[in-house]
């Protein structure tokens, strides 16, 4: 072979290497994640991750909301799962049952920003066996909204208890043009009916649903929609867009949901909405705490730059700039003093509900009773298919062991 | 014949025609309107109905900010693909249909209806994983293979109704003139029956063009729909009104177009005075 | 109608053509082929696994605990009341919108056929229902039904129709219709095109024979127009039920099969039970037993009526 030959094979040789151990290098880590926003805001937080990390590409992609979990337990099932990915706790138990989470405790353990994120989140988001597989993102917990020039205008003050909550409601009601509480009796409803049943003493356990007092609270509750007629003839059907909807053009006066929510009826009502935390109901409140966190798939191959990557976005100036995005709540102490996407009242409403916040119990008859069958059931005991009375018992059918 | 009076066609033409039209577009017009409200106002006073309140701020939003001519682009290369693939496919079944009697006609017949009875949701975790095995989730042809299966058996049956109207003498005809099977296909029954196959290509790029679930599981971030990009604007917390409507609309746009072109070609009279005595 | 074989019989065939005859023999199968392998594979085959799967108690999360149990998801189902109640509210889902969509789009294909200057457009405008993303229809509907701020109540009580809104989606009675009704708008347009094709193959010398001997529209309608395109209809007729029949994409972002049960249809119930629930042997039960009973009630139709298909 000539010289010049020789030559141009040994720089193929060294080009054809040095590809090959670049790729060595070059990790990729699939993420994927659902926000609200079309426009994008994670492309910068992954350029800045990208350039503190070169040698790791972030693939991120948003899945439309509707189908999220649907096309997650496919990828799982099918062999093509991400590295890692946005998940809540209600999918917990059924991904640890699947086997398809990477425990994080001992990374979260050692890791500089254990400290910063707000007290007992961790425990919170802690796994059905005691192991942590969830780091906790973004927050935000259920709160009263009412109509301040409403209950001006009814000389009321903004109910305490759930007694004073239901005169209220009745004393709002204008059938048809507006109502007191529009209660959300389409998927998802069941954090607003939690308040009123969960703080009475109904659990989601063997027996818990069925004791005297929990059928009475959710006889209580259908009453409001079915003798008071307070709430508006739509609920059975109501998701989250028709009680906003609705809360926003003076139809009802109330209603329950987070601070996702506040800035577009700030919007809309400026000064003519606040918020306080839910009633308390003989005495006990019960809220609902919605989360949101990160977590690995055990059959990543990335582990290590899928770690840096969720980590990275729990960091707090990272949390912020996510939850701007997102409209929820940090969850680092920092980014919690100085956060300010969300007008104080609002603020306010969520972090004194926190005491009193919970989530479900870890079971996968939880994850049938948040997707189907707890709004199947109120649809039926609210139009009168069924009592609330069988309501209760169809629904304790799902937790029996 | 005689032309009817103004006023004659204007009751039996112009104005049921003018009826039907209300009714297919009445409902669309109010997702026009909310395509053209910004979405601040939106939320805050409704959607506007004077021009005064109109504008293009979310037909901006959506074709220069998100992806969304991307993502027609990828649809229009799925459905232009199916029509492809379905039609060849399906023409040349309609025609050993229609034209032969053969051994397990009616079996392969009913075999194709059997296929689109079973509900879909069941088929796409295998799909998923045969796709996935042959390496071609995330691209244009795993879509425009499962579109088609659910396009072909359809559009079999349509293309057989069509090609059995067409009257068997006409083959025979040009087949006593020299011609083969195919030939006589190609050049006597294919311009014939093409109102059936523009109607039929017509059914297939919707089919193709509004398919969620496939495009949704076989796709990814190289491969994204339409029917996809318009879900992403339906949050968890919020629905993009505005973003949404401008989506519809845009996304409705390539179809009407299509069928605006092609419609001139569904005239009579074609088989007038093809066979004569 | 004079077939291959008939014509096939007046002459004795010399060699060239008998080599065509046996080439010509395997022609349809050799046209067919494409479609019946591509259907093959990719559906046959996952229908077959699912008809497996039904036989199975297999939680999707549970992969391991997967156990056969025989006919137990079979026996389940019939016992399950929302089986039934699904059976009998797909039988009115597709009672009513097939022949809704049909009757619709026949009025606007015998519309659309006229000679008017601007056909063109009125033809394209039609086909928009159909062309919308079905995601995009339900939530528009939706938005239209709502009783505390959609545009049909709103109407409805300026025209003094009502006394107070109704909440078309909210209301077990009422709901599968309003559903329905959003269907037929959706569908319509399918018929007018296809019909609309199939009335380019009636020549026009028939309407003018007609004419001449003096038939009125209305009989030149019975006699010459419905026969002509009797076999379109037939055939789009029967699957535009299977479609239907199929179809949840708008349901379930509508009502998500409620309130309750009210707007549930069986194969909404095998999503619901497969995708939501992950539950996949009873998921398939629910299918397999769906496409059987749809399956005789094809095989009866096209035995009674569809006598042209077999020209």
């Amino acid at each position: 072979m000539s010289r010049l030959k020789l030559k141009l094979a040994a720089a193929a040789a060294a080009l054809v290497a040095g590809l090959g151990l670049g790729q060595a290098n070059a990790e990729t880590v699939r993420f994927w994640y659902h926000f609200d926003n079309p426009d994008n805001p994670m492309s910068g937080l992954v350029q800045k991750f990208e350039k503190q990390n070169p040698g790791i590409t972030v693939e991120a992609d948003n899945v439309p909301w509707n189908s999220y979990y649907d096309n997650l337990y496919t990828a799982i099932i099918g062999g093509n799962a991400p590295d890692a990915a946005m998940v809540k706790l209600f999918a917990q138990p059924r991904l640890v049952e699947m086997g398809a989470l990477e425990p994080i405790g001992k990374r979260i353990d050692a890791w500089d920003g254990k400290k910063e994120l707000l007290d007992n989140l961790l425990t919170l988001n802690a796994g059905p066996n005691g192991k942590q597989y969830y780091l906790p993102i973004q927050y935000v917990v259920l709160y009263l909204y009412y109509r301040t020039d409403l209950f001006k205008e009814a000389g009321l003050q903004p109910p305490k208890t759930c007694k004073e909550f239901r005169e209220d409601a009745k004393k709002l009601t204008h059938a048809p043009d507006r109502y007191g509480f529009g209660f959300r009796g389409g998927k998802g409803g069941w954090d607003q009916w939690g308040t009123f049943v969960f703080s009475r003493g109904a659990k989601l356990e063997p027996g818990g649903l069925t004791t005297p007092e929990a059928i009475k609270a959710n006889q209580w509750l259908v009453d409001m929609f079915r003798k008071d007629k307070s709430i508006p003839p739509s609920a059975p059907n109501d998701g989250f867009q028709e009680i906003i909807g609705a809360f926003k053009s003076g139809k009802t006066a109330m209603t329950i949901h987070h601070i996702g929510s506040a800035n577009d009826l700030v919007a809309a009502l400026g000064d003519k909405v606040s918020a306080v935390p839910v009633p308390k109901c003989d005495g006990h409140a019960w809220t609902s705490y919605g989360d949101e966190s990160l977590a690995i798939f055990s059959a990543s191959e990335h582990k290590d730059a899928a770690w840096k990557w969720i980590s990275f976005l729990a960091e707090p100036e990272n949390n912020v700039a996510f939850v701007k995005a997102t409209g929820q709540m940090p969850v680092t102490k920092t980014g919690s003093k100085t956060y300010d996407g969300h007008p104080k009242r609002f603020v306010e409403a969520t972090v004194n509900s926190l005491p009193f916040a919970h989530v479900l119990p870890q079971t996968s008859a939880t994850s049938d009773f948040v997707n189907t069958e707890w709004q199947t059931a109120m649809q039926q005991a609210l139009t009168g298919q069924i009592t609330p009375k069988a309501m209760m018992e169809k629904l304790q059918g799902l937790f029996t062991k | 014949m005689k032309r009817d009076g103004f006023l004659k066609r204007l009751a039996i033409t112009h104005i049921p025609v003018a009826l039907v039209i209300l009714l297919a577009i009445g409902p669309f017009a109010w997702m026009i309107l909310t395509s053209l409200t910004p979405s601040a106002a939106i939320v805050a006073k409704g959607v506007s109905v004077s021009p005064a309140g109109w504008a293009p701020d979310n037909y901006v939003r959506l074709l220069a900010h998100t992806d969304f001519l991307g993502n027609m682009g990828h649809s229009l290369i799925v459905a232009l693909g199916t029509v492809a693939l379905g039609l060849v496919v399906s023409v040349t079944a309609a025609y050993a249909f229609s034209r032969f009697r053969f051994f397990g006609r009616r079996v392969l017949m009913l075999q194709f209806l059997l296929v689109n009875m079973f509900p879909v949701v069941l088929l796409i975790l295998p799909l998923f994983t045969l796709m996935r095995r042959l390496g071609l989730l995330d691209t244009h042809l795993a879509l425009i293979i499962a579109n088609a299966t659910v396009a072909i058996p359809f559009a079999v049956w349509m293309l057989t109704s069509y090609v059995g109207a067409i009257p068997k003498s006409l083959d025979e005809a040009a087949m006593i003139d020299g011609c083969s099977r195919l030939q006589a296909l190609r050049r006597v029954v294919l311009p014939l029956a093409l109102p059936g196959i523009i109607s039929t290509g017509i059914y297939i790029f919707i089919t193709a063009w509004n398919e969620y679930l496939y495009a949704l599981t076989l796709g990814g971030r190289h491969v994204r729909t339409v029917t996809v990009a318009i879900q992403t604007l339906i949050g968890e917390y919020q629905i993009e009104w505005g973003l949404l409507a401008a989506g519809g609309v845009v996304g409705a746009l390539p179809v009407t177009i299509l069928f605006l072109i092609v419609q001139r070609r569904l005239v009579g009279g074609l088989t007038q005075g093809a066979v004569k005595g | 109608m004079s077939s291959i074989n008939e014509a096939l019989a007046l002459e004795a065939p010399g060699p060239r053509r008998r080599r065509r005859l046996r080439r010509d023999a395997f022609l349809p199968y050799a046209l067919l082929t494409p479609a019946v392998v591509v259907v093959l594979i990719i559906v046959f085959a996952p229908m077959i696994e699912a008809l497996v799967t039904s036989f199975y108690d297999y939680v999707l999360f549970r992969p391991n605990a997967a156990a056969f149990v025989g006919i137990a998801n079979y026996v389940k189902l019939f016992h399950d009341p929302v089986f039934w109640t699904s059976l009998w509210q797909t039988a009115l889902w597709i009672g009513l919108t097939v022949p809704l969509q049909m009757g619709l789009g026949l009025i606007a294909a015998l519309l659309l056929n006229r000679d008017f200057a601007w056909r063109g457009l009125a033809r394209a405008l039609v086909i928009i229902p159909w062309a919308l993303p079905s995601v995009v229809i339900a939530l528009m509907w939706r938005w239209i039904y709502d009783p505390n701020i959609g545009v049909l109540n709103d109407l409805l009580l300026r025209l003094d129709i009502v006394r107070a809104a109704i909440p078309w989606l909210a209301s077990p009675d009422v709901a599968l219709y309003a559903v329905i009704a959003t269907l037929t708008w959706q569908g319509f347009p399918f018929f007018a095109v296809m019909i609309l094709a199939g009335l380019q193959g009636i020549p026009k010398s028939q309407y003018e024979a007609a004419a001449i001997d003096g038939a009125s529209a209305w009989r030149q309608f019975r006699h010459i127009t419905l026969p002509g395109i009797g076999p379109i209809l037939a055939t789009a007729g029967l699957l535009r039920t299977i479609w239907v029949a199929n179809s949840i994409d708008v349901i379930f972002v509508m009502t998500g099969g409620g309130p309750g049960y009210s707007t549930y249809t069986l194969p909404l119930f095998a999503f619901v039970k497969a995708r939501q629930n992950l539950d996949f042997g009873y998921g398939s039960a629910i299918a397999v037993t769906f496409t059987v009973i749809l399956g005789a009630i094809v095989a009866v139709y096209i035995a009674r009526t569809m006598r042209e298909v077999e020209r």
